[in-house]
């Protein structure tokens, strides 16, 4: 796992409406350290997903540089693996074929990428459902597959896009716990976009706030891992942290 | 928002127009004969003559007229009868492989069979016609009333609808969608089957119009009818099919393939 | 609760008879509809409410039938005509899902040849009859021509709206997992298109096979379409009705048996839903 450096971004782009230039990133500069795990939140329109799209390659930034361990990316790449909202999960393809495409795309032999495929589906406990298709899958099962999907690709940094948005509580809560318990055994270099503040607390080291396009605040969360709901929900350390952060993103 | 309209309306033209612009430029290039492909210039006379002495419009309103009619009586019996077998679970069940299997065969194959009952002419095409359209929208409007969901009918029942209010509010507006589709395939077979018939069993129309100018190697009037004949599947569908649809597929969402 | 003996009707008992028969074998549910309607032809055949030279009734069809596959003729007419909308329906795809490809990736393409694409469709294969026949005279290449025109526009059209409809995480996943802008194509957008694609073929295959019998009629010197415009000007009706029973059957053994399931089952099984 690699570190990623942002450095002075900015992002425009014309809206036909208005039309006017927007702006959705003005200069942002970040660094993530290789292994670390941040989370970006803010309010609505404060352009975290398209921050997280410009780091990704889909969106070309206006101005400034994107570096995946020193090396300038641009367009999409396997460096850095992105876990979708929507799962973005291949409906005509099997679970195990899902987790096995980036490898494919690698040019890793069948046998092969099979192998790594059910590494990964073992991880999080997905095994089972290695022959199913997925609109046969729930949700929360389809973002573990999402998850799992990206990390079988072992990119150098891992994007989320809210990803736990589109499942219910009580499986957000479940997800959320196993995604800490991935990252705490194999160390990934993770950018977490979400407007749960409880959750980018919970999950993360570090709490970058956005607002407007631009950085309001960076936010050390220093809470002792491994981190579980039940202790922490309770805990007073986390409780001041989420309320900070939480007022933070109200003042945006 | 008009100004959108006729945004839209240059851009889609624009290709059209380039595409005249291509034509011209090859028929000059290559120098091509004019018993295999003309230029434009005779194509637009040969039009002006056609409208100036009538035989063009003699020869839409024939086709037109014949389309039209058929098609008209082939909705009217199509709709209450689809609808009438829809209704009974056992009917339904009984006519829809034959309504299938007729709706597959509709339209051109009942040519030969069809100059062969009424002659040629006027008949026997709007026969091929009606055909297509009766046993296509026949067969859309059952499929259409059957997926009616049975709670819909229910619903309607003990809400102290009427048979007659049942037909009207639940059965025709469930069924309307399929019943478009039906119309939009099986005027496409009736307009293809048109043209068809009038190249073989007729002597006034765009078919034999298109025909007899091969006779006679006169491109410009077969290329004038095809543009005319491709000109008037456009109205058709702009004007009548894609405003039906829009008022009830795009309304009331998708339809259940058939 | 007392359960109470009531009387079954005797429909009723047809009706379970029907309902159990069918669905221990779907295929009969097809089949069984048509026995009532060959009595009723044959009852109205023999009845002479038309004369038999205009309405024949299902046993001179039968007999026509035995006669023409001991000929010859008709396994030949038939694959003469098989063949040539095979030709022309392979022709059709290999042309119309790369350029439906192209048009529904492309803006630009989309732009440039949608219009011309909609009023090429609109002028429809029939129409471009008398001019093929002009440039290619009454062969085998007119005929194929018109069937890869007709097949050629649902084709590229359903694909554009398939390909259109792929949503754009997918091709972004593909991508960040290290496919190549090629790969997508493959891997991404063509199983995400195909349910529409089969529709297109489906109805590609529904209008082609009538611009057959067309062109049979029209052009032809072999065929079904052909056996029953030469019938027609010999008045044998017989040989008329023989072909219709063939066309119908044969197509819609094709649709129902082969078509459609791969339709539903592409689109189905993969949990899609398209118009």
């Amino acid at each position: 796992m690699k570190s990623l450096t942002i450095t002075q971004l900015q992002k425009t782009y014309f809206d036909p409406f208005t039309a006017k230039q927007v702006t959705a990133i003005r200069d942002i500069s970040l660094a993530v350290d290789a292994g670390d795990f941040v989370s970006v939140v803010g309010p609505s329109g404060c352009g975290k997903t398209t921050l997280l799209n410009t780091i990704a390659g889909f969106l070309a930034p206006t101005a400034g540089e994107i570096r995946v361990d020193g090396h300038a990316v641009s367009g999409p790449g396997p460096d850095r693996g992105v876990v979708f909202q929507s799962f973005a999960l291949f409906p005509w393809r099997t679970v195990l074929d899902n987790v096995a495409f980036g490898p494919k795309m690698r040019g890793v032999p069948k046998a092969r990428r099979h192998e790594i495929a059910r590494e990964y589906l073992a991880l999080a406990g997905l095994s089972h459902a290695a022959e199913r298709y997925p609109n046969e899958l729930s949700g929360g099962m389809q973002q573990r597959v999402g998850v799992v999907r990206a990390l079988a690709n072992e990119p150098d940094v891992l994007l989320m896009d809210e990803p736990f948005a589109s499942v219910d509580a009580q499986t957000r809560m479940t997800l959320q716990e196993e995604l800490t318990r991935i990252w705490e055994q194999r160390r990934p270099t993770v950018l977490f976009i979400t407007h749960d503040v409880n959750e980018a607390v919970f999950l993360s080291n570090r709490v970058i706030v956005l607002s407007h396009g631009a950085l309001l605040d960076d936010i050390a969360v220093d809470l002792p891992r491994p981190r579980a709901w039940d202790a922490l929900i309770e805990s007073a350390a986390f409780k001041t942290l989420a309320a900070r952060v939480l007022q933070q993103v109200r003042a945006a | 928002m008009k100004r959108n309209r006729l945004a839209a309306a240059a851009v889609f033209v624009l290709p059209l127009l380039a595409l005249l612009v291509i034509w011209e430029a090859v028929v000059r290039a290559f120098d091509v004969s004019p018993r295999v492909f003309p230029a434009i210039e005779p194509v637009v006379r040969a039009g002006v003559d056609a409208v100036a002495d009538g035989t063009l419009i003699r020869h839409i309103g024939a086709s037109l007229g014949r389309i039209a009619l058929g098609t008209l009586i082939g909705i009217v019996i199509a709709v209450p009868l689809g609808v009438a077998m829809g209704t009974n679970r056992a009917v339904s069940a009984f006519f829809t492989p034959l309504l299938r299997f007729f709706s597959v065969l509709a339209g051109i194959a009942w040519i030969p069979i069809a100059t062969l009952w009424f002659g040629y002419g006027f008949g026997a095409i709007t026969f091929v016609i009606f055909n297509a359209v009766f046993f296509v929208v026949a067969y859309n409007t059952l499929l259409g009333v059957t997926a009616i969901a049975p709670p819909l009918r229910h619903a309607a029942a003990s809400l102290g609808a009427s048979r007659w209010r049942l037909l009207t509010e639940v059965l025709l507006p469930g069924a309307l969608p399929n019943i478009v589709t039906g119309i939009r395939t099986g005027l496409g077979f009736a307009w293809r089957g048109l043209i068809a018939a009038e190249m073989i069993a007729t002597n006034v129309g765009l078919g034999y119009m298109l025909f007899v100018a091969r006779d006679f190697y006169r491109t410009e009037v077969i290329v004038l009818g095809m543009i005319v004949i491709g000109l008037l599947w456009l109205l058709i569908d702009r004007l009548l099919l894609a405003p039906l649809e829009r008022a009830t597929i795009e309304r009331w969402g998708l339809v259940r393939a058939a | 609760m007392n359960s109470v003996a009531i009387a079954v009707s005797p429909w009723q008992r047809v009706w379970s008879a029907y309902v159990r028969s069918t669905t221990r074998h779907p295929a009969l549910a097809s089949l069984v509809p048509f026995v009532p309607v060959v009595a009723l032809w044959a009852a109205v055949a023999r009845s002479g409410l038309f004369p038999p030279v205009f309405f024949p009734g299902p046993g001179e069809v039968v007999q026509k039938f035995f006669t023409l596959m001991a000929n010859g003729i008709l396994p030949a007419y038939l694959e003469d005509s098989v063949v040539r909308l095979a030709a022309g329906t392979a022709v059709g795809l290999a042309l119309g899902i790369p350029l439906g490809l192209l048009v529904g990736l492309s803006d630009r393409a989309h732009r440039a040849l949608w219009p011309v694409l909609l009023f090429f469709q609109a002028i429809g294969d029939i129409a471009w009859l008398p001019i093929l026949l002009i440039w290619f005279g009454f062969g085998l290449t007119t005929m194929i021509f018109v069937i890869v025109y007709t097949v050629l526009f649902p084709v590229v059209l359903n694909t554009v709206l398939g390909v259109r409809a792929v949503p754009l995480e997918l091709h972004r996943a593909a991508l960040s997992l290290g496919a190549s802008k090629a790969r997508v194509v493959w891997e991404v957008v063509l199983p995400g298109a195909l349910p529409n694609i089969m529709t297109g073929l489906r109805n590609g295959l529904g209008f082609g096979w009538r611009a057959l019998i067309a062109a049979e009629i029209i052009v032809g010197t072999s065929g079904i379409g052909f056996l029953m415009f030469d019938a027609r000007r010999a008045g044998s009706v017989v040989e008329i009705l023989l072909g219709m029973i063939v066309l119908g059957v044969l197509w819609y053994v094709v649709d129902s048996w082969v078509l459609a399931p791969i339709e539903r089952a592409t689109g189905e099984r993969w949990g899609l839903v398209h118009r």
